[in-house]
């Protein structure tokens, strides 16, 4: 934790950033916080987070930025965090340029918990590296489902669905101004449940963008295993594409370009 | 399930270059075919979404069949290599949510193409009218 105070002081000091997203415990719970150069002192008392007090500092953070686009921010990043800003740079809602890192690497209870594949940053100010989760157990218990068993269960989570918009609103990825299920000629409105396809909708437009972070199930009032299907969004894109998600190697997302030549076929009817 | 009386509901999305054009030439050629397809003409395959897709799976469709230049012939080029990606990914996403991804099919179909529109089109109403009606539909039917 020292350490991971000392960097933050001396970006503040140095003036190398004009503020820093991160956490602090207030009355005794962890909440996101904004630090200054301006109250130092409260840079004693920034902590990482613990594992269940995760909040999506990536969306925080694009507010502050659009805001100041001048100016640069350092932020908190776990994997997680680190991939969302990544595929946020790609898809034009942050600049690299203003976003200095604060690495986080979680520890192994936490990875488990999230089945991560890359439970740390790229740089690492606190905790060290623990051993990935290259498997979600919770995707594969249902890809051996049967498919009429696979939809029973589906369906049960899907009706349970009260509409909140919990997990959207909780998303980091979650940028766009309007949103499909809001809308009258995608979606019914002003119906709960909502329609069936609500959630594969969402899970449409997580594909290749969700950066696994869990928010939205931890988030949902109606436990539905929203990262289950998101995870195995993720593989898809990964399987059919070869698209890494978050790395800044594996080059624009697919959804958004059309590709220099077509190597997949149709499928047999 | 074999309902004999069952007539399912059909959408095509067919593009207006193309499978649109193999259609017209089917019909001029007197093909027959099963009219349970109800037909969207759209500019290109690579204008149909995901969202009209599972649209019309909400909306009671038994079947969505999407019709594309082949590739390499889309008139704007490669608006049909967003259509396989977008509608691999589906189909394989339907599966895992057990939404029966048969239901859901792609075709490249030129306008030249007649006699292989008709014969889709028969293959696949045959192959919803076994499948019986959609998951998806009973669902939103029951809530
Ligand atoms: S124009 Fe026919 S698929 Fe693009």
């Amino acid at each position: 934790m020292n350490k991971l105070r000392e960097k933050v002081r001396k970006l503040l000091k140095e003036g190398k950033v004009a503020g820093y997203v991160g956490y602090m415990l207030k009355d005794s719970h962890p909440l996101p916080h904004f630090f200054t150069k301006e109250r130092l002192e409260e840079v004693d008392q920034a902590i990482v987070a613990p594992g269940d007090a995760r909040y999506p500092l990536d969306k925080l953070l694009q507010q502050v930025a659009s805001r100041y686009p001048e100016e640069i921010f350092a932020i908190q990043v776990r994997g997680c965090d680190e991939r969302g800003l990544n595929e946020l740079y790609k898809w034009g809602q942050l600049d690299p340029e203003k976003v200095v890192l604060v690495g986080v690497a979680c520890p192994q209870d936490q990875a488990d918990y999230c089945e991560c594949p890359g439970p740390w940053a790229s740089v690492i100010d606190s905790g060290e590296k623990c051993q990935p989760v290259a498997k979600s157990k919770r995707v594969a218990r249902i890809d051996a489902l049967g498919e009429e068993e696979a939809f029973k269960e589906w369906l049960g989570y899907f009706q349970k669905c009260i509409k909140c918009y919990g997990c959207r609103d909780v998303c980091p990825m979650c940028f766009c101004k309007e949103c499909s299920l809001e809308h009258p000629d995608l979606m019914s409105t002003g119906l709960v449940p909502p329609d069936t396809i609500f959630q594969l909708v969402r899970a449409i437009h997580m594909a290749g963008r969700c950066i696994d972070c869990g928010l939205c199930e931890e988030n949902c009032p109606a436990d539905i295993p929203l990262r289950v299907l998101y995870k195995k969004g993720n593989d898809l894109v990964k399987d059919l594409f070869g698209y890494e998600i978050g790395s800044l190697e594996s080059g624009p997302s697919p959804w958004k370009f059309l590709g220099d030549e077509s190597t997949l076929e149709t499928k047999p009817m | 399930m074999s309902d004999t009386n069952f007539e399912p509901k059909i959408i095509g999305f067919f593009c207006n270059w193309c499978t649109y054009a193999g259609a017209d030439l089917a019909g001029v050629s007197r093909l027959q075919y099963p009219p349970n397809i109800r037909v969207i003409r759209v500019m290109c395959s690579g204008t149909v979404s995901p969202h009209h897709v599972l649209r019309a799976f909400q909306k009671g469709a038994d079947g969505v069949l999407i019709g594309g230049c082949h590739i390499g012939d889309c008139h704007y080029l490669r608006g049909n290599f967003m259509t396989i990606k977008r509608m691999r990914f589906l189909q394989d996403l339907l599966k895992f949510t057990g939404c029966e991804p048969g239901r859901l099919h792609l075709e490249w179909i030129s306008a030249a193409e007649g006699p292989k529109f008709a014969e889709t089109v028969r293959n696949f109403t045959e192959k919803i009218i076994k499948l019986g009606p959609s998951r998806l539909k009973l669902a939103a039917r029951a809530a």
